[in-house]
């Protein structure tokens, strides 16, 4: 018997008025969304907002992403950390890993587009180019974060690994010539 | 503001798992019994392609699928449109990259390309599941009721 079968039964039984006061007590469950606000609450997770002027660029956060959802692409003048929006998971591990707490969760939901490129995001760094060999080194942004943590990077901060390793091994070098010497 | 012209009336949809979760398909349901109710907005579900407007394609294409994927889009009648629920179906997920899965609607549609299938309209709906409510927002951006919120975002950072 359906529901039809059911609800005849029913009229039947009770006479049309007393069905109608039966499903009148039983009140409406029906969610008026969208013309009402929706069921989320605190705990739920969204999409994230990655604040640019706080973003070091580190890449700590795209190491930590499950799906790639964060990729961090570098060419000669910028880096550029990529948000696609599509594939994150709103797991909120790369709220976690942030180091200086750039990326924040929201509540949003309501992301449906009819156009993919909607759902990226991008911050653009500009690069420290190394001072030896004009190779991209790091990110303005991160120079001038270790640069506050500690005074001492200022020496080999803006300089090429490579030229880096050159750098100490010239150092080493001219101590034990200093030492054959004597 | 979109396609939805062709979506002007009821929507009949007809959902088609490409090897998700079941997190998502659970959701759909839950968007069809009483308390969603899509059914407010005309939309139904159907049991063949035949009678669909709208495919909902939930997970991100497994190699195994793929030709019934395509068997099901060819036999759904013009105009079609595709709505991509999940992360899996819109940009592969967690599984993009893996090697039985194709990646989702957007490597989908290369092959459709090629294969000179043609669809009216891909919607893409994230989330990991969807919300019920995401869905519930997507027919509504469908049917011209809501704005789309979402764009593009280039941040520049300031020296
Ligand atoms: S919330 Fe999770 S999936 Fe989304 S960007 Fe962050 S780490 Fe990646
Ligand atoms: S600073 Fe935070 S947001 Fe920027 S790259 Fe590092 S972890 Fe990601």
């Amino acid at each position: 018997m359906g529901w039809n079968g059911l609800f005849k039964t029913l009229v039947k039984k009770l006479g049309p008025l007393k069905a109608l006061i039966i499903a009148s007590e039983a009140g409406r469950v029906t969610r008026k969304y969208p013309f009402e606000p929706p069921l989320i609450s605190e705990e739920f997770r969204g999409k994230i907002e990655i604040d640019e002027n706080k973003c070091i660029g580190c890449g700590a956060c795209v190491n930590v992403c499950p799906p790639n959802a964060l990729t961090m692409e570098q060419d000669n003048d910028t880096k550029v950390l990529k948000y696609f929006i599509g594939r994150c998971i709103y797991c909120w591990r790369c709220i976690d890993v942030c180091p200086t707490g750039a990326i924040r969760g929201t509540l949003e939901f309501e992301l449906a587009t009819n156009n993919i490129d909607d759902l990226h995001e991008m911050v653009v760094h500009e690069v420290v180019k190394c001072r030896v060999c004009g190779k991209p080194v790091t990110t303005i942004a991160m120079k001038d974060f270790v640069l506050e943590k500690t005074r001492y990077a200022e020496e080999y901060i803006d300089l090429d690994p490579y030229c880096r390793k050159e750098k100490f091994i010239k150092a080493i070098e001219g101590r034990f010539g200093y030492r054959e010497q004597q | 503001m979109s396609n939805s012209k062709y979506l002007k009336k009821s929507i009949w949809v007809f959902h088609l798992n490409t090897g998700s979760c079941n997190a998502c398909d659970i959701e759909i349901l839950d968007v069809l019994t009483p308390y969603f109710d899509a059914e407010r907005f005309g939309v139904k579900l159907v049991t063949s392609p035949r009678h669909a407007d709208v495919l909902l394609l939930t997970g991100p294409i497994t190699q195994e699928s793929l030709p019934k994927v395509i068997k099901v889009i060819e036999a759904t009648p013009r105009p079609r449109i595709i709505l991509a629920l999940g992360s899996c179906a819109v940009g592969g997920g967690i599984w993009h990259d893996t090697y039985s899965t194709i990646g989702g609607v957007p490597e989908l549609l290369k092959i459709l390309d090629n294969l000179r299938i043609e669809v009216d309209g891909v919607y893409y709906v994230p989330g990991c599941p969807v919300r019920p409510e995401s869905i519930i927002y997507a027919i509504a951006l469908i049917k011209g009721l809501a704005e789309k919120k979402i764009s593009k975002k280039v941040k520049k950072v300031a020296r």
